[in-house]
């Protein structure tokens, strides 16, 4: 008995150990996901705030990109979209959030291939946004290309990435049927 | 409960029969996950077929023996499976596909297409499929193709055949 209570406390302690140091030293795929999964929260916003609080969620935001970053987006209705620097970003979200009373970002599929001298890395991801509380919602596949900048995994590019490729590049809103893994 | 009765529910060993039940459970549930995907419609595109919020499955190892045919439903990924396209495949590698007045045309061939309502009017030039593309679309072309999602897709995207 006492060498089962032994062994299981030593699985216990190796246990802990492992998690401990997936804690305190983090591989670069799981900072990524992190840094996104706060990009999300930070680019999503409710009705009723505040223009200083959105003022605030704006500059937090230009916070997850580098300076020289470069956003090039296919827009339903607007064609190509681009936005170079911090400045533009801070713009175009102030921008974003005066027109629409409410905003919510998730990104329910994530897949991050970290370059072999981990000092960048490809995020290919599902985006999904929904305005407003309304019940159409856009979905779109990107890929945020990441770069390791003082210590801190910054966004250096943005782009679309066509799922289907065809005459018709749109962001596909509600009406496109979409199947959603409960 | 009678003796016969308990060995034929619980056997002779109740040990050994929970071990095999575990057992089967894991097996059971490893492989409906493995094989089977349980979806949910969002979205008008695929009616009358498919409506809004309803239910399926998409199998998962429908192509393993062949490859994707015509008229068949697949789910196809986004960056993943959490979200995916839900369309049918009309067109296969190699082919022409077209629109004019309405009906596909594959090679310049009319395609016969019961499952989708009559009332479409999309003409679109032809498109050629490369060796490893199919087309997908839609089954409902009421609506404006310009609100309509579709078009060629790599074979690796597309998941597996949508079924019950």
């Amino acid at each position: 008995m006492k060498i089962v209570f032994r062994f299981i406390l030593l699985a216990a302690l190796v246990a802990l150990g492992v998690w401990l140091w997936f804690v305190l030293f983090p591989s670069p795929e799981r900072i990524i996901r992190q840094r996104l999964a706060e990009l999300a929260r930070a680019a999503s916003f409710s009705s009723g705030e505040s223009d200083l609080a959105r003022l605030a969620a704006a500059q937090s935001l230009a916070g997850f990109f580098a300076t020289n970053v470069d956003v090039d987006l296919d827009v339903p209705g607007r064609g190509q979209i681009s936005l170079a620097g911090r400045d533009e970003i801070r713009q175009a979200v102030l921008g974003i959030g005066s027109r629409l009373s409410g905003l919510k970002i998730q990104f329910p599929d994530i897949n991050i291939t970290v370059a072999p001298d981990k000092q960048s890395a490809a995020a290919d991801l599902t985006v999904e946004a929904n305005a407003g509380g309304e019940a159409d919602f856009i979905v779109q596949e990107m890929k945020f290309t990441f770069q390791q900048t003082g210590g801190e995994w910054l966004i250096v590019r943005i782009e679309t990435v066509r799922t289907l490729s065809s005459v018709t590049l749109r962001f596909a809103l509600r009406r496109a049927a979409f199947i959603v893994s409960p | 409960m009678p003796r016969w009765l308990r060995i034929v529910v619980i056997g002779r060993n109740p040990k050994i029969t929970l071990v095999r039940g575990v057992i089967l459970a894991v097996l059971c549930v490893v492989g409906f996950k493995l094989t089977l995907l349980h979806i949910r419609v969002e979205g008008i595109s695929m009616l009358p077929t498919y409506k809004d919020g309803s239910k399926h499955f998409v199998n998962r190892i429908a192509y393993i023996w062949h490859e994707p045919r015509r008229g068949d439903v697949v789910g196809i990924r986004l960056a993943g499976v959490h979200l995916m396209y839900l369309k049918r495949i009309i067109g296969l590698p190699g082919e022409t596909v077209a629109f004019a007045n309405g009906r596909v045309l594959i090679n310049g061939q009319v395609l016969d297409e019961p499952y989708k309502e009559p009332d479409c009017v999309w003409n679109l030039p032809p498109e050629k499929l490369g060796p490893d593309e199919y087309f997908v679309v839609g089954d409902n072309r009421d609506m404006p193709w310009p609100d309509h999602t579709f078009g060629k897709v790599e074979r690796k995207r597309i998941v597996g055949k949508v079924v019950l």
